[in-house]
């Protein structure tokens, strides 16, 4: 029996798209090149809601940070036309369905975000999250498994700022920690760019404390969680 | 992309939220706030965003030729030299969020000249020089802002003073403005031989109140006004056919055309004239009336002054003082500075003290002795506000002590009825007792001489306080000269005793400016004040003391702050650039000051010099501060010419 409707290897896609996604650069894993020399990519996402299979990505928000400072040049912000039904979710996100209904077709959307990300790291806060949200339309839209590495910036600040004693902080506490003045959060540029300002000075002390690569940074980042995981069982 | 491409570009994509967000963070702070939305949007396209620990080095003039314009997004930013004489580093400047840097090192091309630290964690927007050199190319403000550096700043707030000024007038008139521009360009006139019915009917077909006498040449010989017909027609026996010459008043007051309107209305209520001719190497040019200033400005000041000065009741003159009041309200309104403001309400309260004197020796009848009578502190300085307190006393020639005790007891009962008096028009009562009235204050010229000099043999902590009043003081009434001698002895005295000078120095460093080393402006933690700063005590003091103490300490007799800063300069005690950074910050904290009030008053709370420097707009906070820094350095000049 055929099973013509069914496409293992996901949608259907003018060829066009499907060209850009075949010259989509691999993505790096973290190298040993300095921290100051590594392109990132701060991501925030939003979506319709919390559920990491039902809900969906309306918003995408990026900036770049490279040789150590944010570049106002690049930066990627984008709504994707969705039909949603109105739910409480968007009283955090602000966004209108007459909005949502006038953004980029989410394929279109997605390509142009992977094209603008190209094979660079991605920071955001509460990685996982976004990770999977994003893996999961990538797949659906475009039939397109990432393997970006992703750096989450809620466990690079405790593990760098423990002084802090922030230890499952949100996006707020640190921005308060830091005093940093965001003038219009839960936007996914806005809070893109917030993550940066964080990232920033994250990475700042991260060289003070000898990280000087990404790969040692990452490598860190790996035994903190492993360590934080441990202690959270033993409890 | 050449330049012009650049911005429309920038013009017409959407503009990006944090693009956006940026900009409107931008245009909070000049000279962002005045750039066309397309030069401002190619600065933020074209920045990159950095973030400095704490201790962090910014750029270093081991860095080289400057390749970056620096934003200050949040933070502070130190500048800091190597110490002359001391090991370590000076903090030389502070830059603070919304200002840039390194404006100086980036037009010249060149290395900085200062290491610029991070105060605190910083992020600063960084613009590349290429973007820097084409916004300087394709903005004018930017540009501007660029070639004149900071200083520009205070020419802002002064623009934005008169432009409010014209916006509330509706025309394009100050008290700035120059006389030349005012006054009537084809005065009447005449030779001094034309009759005087002749002369009257030139005045009643040109509608004017003067006539002007002038030989040939056009060189004023005397002016010839309403009143002074009124005198030779009321005499019953004039001729009217005999030439004006003898009718008119020779010698006419006058001013240069470069004069401003605001010279003309103190002449005028100075000399109790209404009409000053313009005159230009010797040449009369126009005449300017009273009336022509009252339709310019509806400022009622010869009016008022006039007033006082006929008031025959003590009653009448506390109607005309709250007309004062209104007076002031709409010169600051209008845009009038403080100075100008300051000068003005000398000097109609000094006429309205001189009436009251007038009105009380009418009322208990002429002691029979003449006598000075003094003011001291701000009223001796000139610097009175309209909220202010009596500091006076009595000054009379007395051949001894004997002599001087019977004086002081004819004097003191109408000393007493004065200060009264002067209470109901709004001079309140001395709450030290610094008045006329009090025996200790109602001296002969000996007896002053005496008590001044003790104190400043004596350098008790109430003598030095008294010192601070006293010797800020000034004649209103009556024979001036021996106060004016008594000016002399003092200075005489001073001018050989360092003990004294640096006991004073040490006075004058007592109220510190609230500008911290660490932190924008230091406010009062709690109480009452909490979070608000003195802008009497903690801003004109210390320039008031440091003023007073080099000019006693220089020979200069003048008690007004400005006028001793500037005696001093021309003295050579202090430099000129700083002197005129002083009397900026003085005069800038001034009118902060006379607004604070002016806004109280509007709010019906009572007055007070506490401000809450949050309530300012950011152009003006940043000024303020740096007044604050000018009193700040006066205080460390100080403390080094006096190796406190």
């Amino acid at each position: 029996m055929s099973m013509f409707w069914f496409n293992p290897r996901g949608p259907k896609l003018p060829p066009e798209q499907q060209q850009r996604i075949d010259e989509l650069p691999r993505p790096h894993a973290p190298q040993t090149v300095p921290l100051r020399q590594q392109r990132l990519v701060v991501l925030d996402l939003e979506t319709t809601g919390l559920h990491l299979k039902r809900d969906l990505v309306i918003a995408i928000g990026a900036v770049v940070i490279e040789d150590g400072a944010i570049d106002y040049s690049q930066q990627f912000e984008c709504t994707l036309c969705r039909q949603v039904k109105v739910t409480e979710s968007v009283l955090i996100h602000g966004i209108a369905p007459s909005e949502l209904a006038n953004g980029l077709p989410p394929a279109e959307a997605l390509l142009s975000f992977m094209e603008f990300a190209a094979g660079s790291v991605i920071l955001a806060f509460h990685a996982p999250f976004d990770q999977r949200m994003l893996g999961r339309a990538l797949k659906r839209e475009l039939g397109y498994t990432m393997d970006h590495t992703f750096l989450d910036v809620a466990d690079l600040a405790p593990m760098l700022f423990p002084e802090a004693m922030i230890h499952r902080g949100g996006l707020d506490h640190w921005l308060d920690y830091f005093n940093i003045h965001i003038p219009q959060r839960h936007n996914a540029s806005a809070d893109a760019m917030a993550t940066a300002e964080i990232a920033l000075i994250l990475l700042h002390r991260a060289q003070r404390v000898g990280l000087t690569s990404l790969d040692e940074l990452a490598q860190r980042l790996r035994c903190w969680q492993r360590a934080r995981k441990a202690a959270f069982n033993s409890i | 992309m050449s330049t012009p491409d650049a911005f429309s570009q920038a013009g017409k994509t959407a503009v990006l939220q944090n693009i956006h967000g940026t900009m409107e963070f931008l245009r909070k702070y000049a000279p962002f706030n005045q750039m066309e939305p397309a030069h401002l949007t190619f600065l933020v396209e074209n920045c990159e965003l950095r973030f400095y620990a704490e201790g962090d080095c910014i750029i270093s003039p081991d860095d080289g030729v400057v390749q970056h314009f620096y934003i200050v997004k949040q933070g502070r930013v130190h500048g800091q030299r190597p110490h002359t004489a001391k090991r370590g580093t000076d903090t030389t400047f502070e830059v603070i969020v919304g200002e840039c840097f390194p404006m100086a090192a980036l037009m010249g091309e060149r290395a900085t000249r200062t290491a610029h630290l991070a105060a605190e964690d910083t992020f600063c927007f960084l613009l590349n020089k290429p973007a820097f050199v084409k916004l300087v190319s394709s903005s004018p403000v930017f540009r501007d802002f660029a070639m004149r550096g900071v200083s520009s700043l205070l020419d802002l707030v002064n623009q934005q003073a008169q432009m409010r000024a014209v916006e509330s007038l509706g025309e394009q008139y100050s008290l700035e403005t120059s006389i030349g521009e005012l006054a009537l360009h084809h005065p009447v006139s005449c030779l001094p031989s034309r009759p005087l019915n002749e002369a009257v009917a030139m005045m009643q077909q040109e509608n004017v109140g003067s006539i002007v006498i002038v030989d040939e040449d056009l060189h004023p010989q005397g002016i010839f006004t309403l009143r002074d017909l009124r005198r030779a027609i009321g005499t019953g026996t004039t001729d009217l056919s005999q030439p004006i010459s003898q009718f008119m008043t020779h010698d006419p007051f006058y001013l240069p055309p470069d004069a401003t309107a605001f010279d003309a209305a103190i002449a005028m209520t100075e000399r109790h004239i209404a009409h000053v001719c313009v005159v230009e190497n010797g040449l009369l040019q126009g005449v300017i009336s009273e009336r022509d200033l009252f339709s310019l400005q509806r400022v009622d000041l010869v009016h008022l002054a006039q007033t006082i000065r006929h008031a025959d009741r003590v009653d009448a003159l506390v109607v005309i003082r709250s007309r004062i009041k209104q007076l002031v309200d709409n010169m600051l309104a209008h845009g009038a500075s403080s100075t100008q403001i300051t000068h003005i309400v000398t000097l109609l309260n000094d006429h309205t003290v001189c009436r009251v004197i007038e009105l009380a020796i009418e009322h208990m009848g002429d002691p029979g002795v003449p006598f000075t009578w003094l003011c001291f502190g701000s009223e001796g300085r000139q610097e009175q506000t309209l909220y202010t307190d009596q500091d006076n006393g009595i000054l009379f020639e007395a051949a001894d002590a004997a002599e001087a005790a019977h004086i002081r007891g004819r004097l003191l009962p109408l000393a007493e009825r004065i200060n009264r008096d002067l209470d109901t028009c709004g001079f309140s009562l001395c709450k030290g007792n610094i008045m006329a009235s009090n025996p200790q204050l109602c001296l002969s010229r000996q007896e002053w001489s005496r008590r001044f000099s003790s104190f400043v043999r004596e350098a008790t902590p109430e003598n030095l306080l008294g010192s601070t009043i006293y010797f800020d003081l000034r004649s209103i009434w009556g024979p001036s000269e021996g106060c004016e001698q008594l000016r002399r002895d003092l200075l005489d005295e001073i001018k050989g005793n360092s003990l004294f000078q640096r006991m004073m120095a040490d006075n004058a460093l007592r109220h510190r400016p609230p500008v911290g080393r660490f932190r924008d402006f230091v406010v009062a933690r709690k109480g009452e004040g909490k979070d608000t700063l003195d802008l009497k005590v903690q801003g004109l003091t210390p320039f008031v003391d440091g003023a007073r103490l080099l000019a006693l300490s220089n020979d200069i007799g003048t008690c007004n702050t400005l006028e001793r800063l500037r005696k001093l300069v021309e003295k050579g005690v202090i430099e000129k650039k700083d002197g005129a950074a002083y009397e900026e910050a003085y005069h800038f904290i001034q009118q902060t000051r006379m607004q604070h009030h002016q806004q109280q008053a509007r709010d019906e709370l009572p007055y007070s010099n506490r401000l809450d420097p949050d309530t300012l707009n950011v152009l003006d906070r940043r000024i303020l501060r740096e007044s604050f820094r000018q009193a700040q350095r006066l205080q460390a000049s100080l403390a080094v010419r006096y190796q406190l």
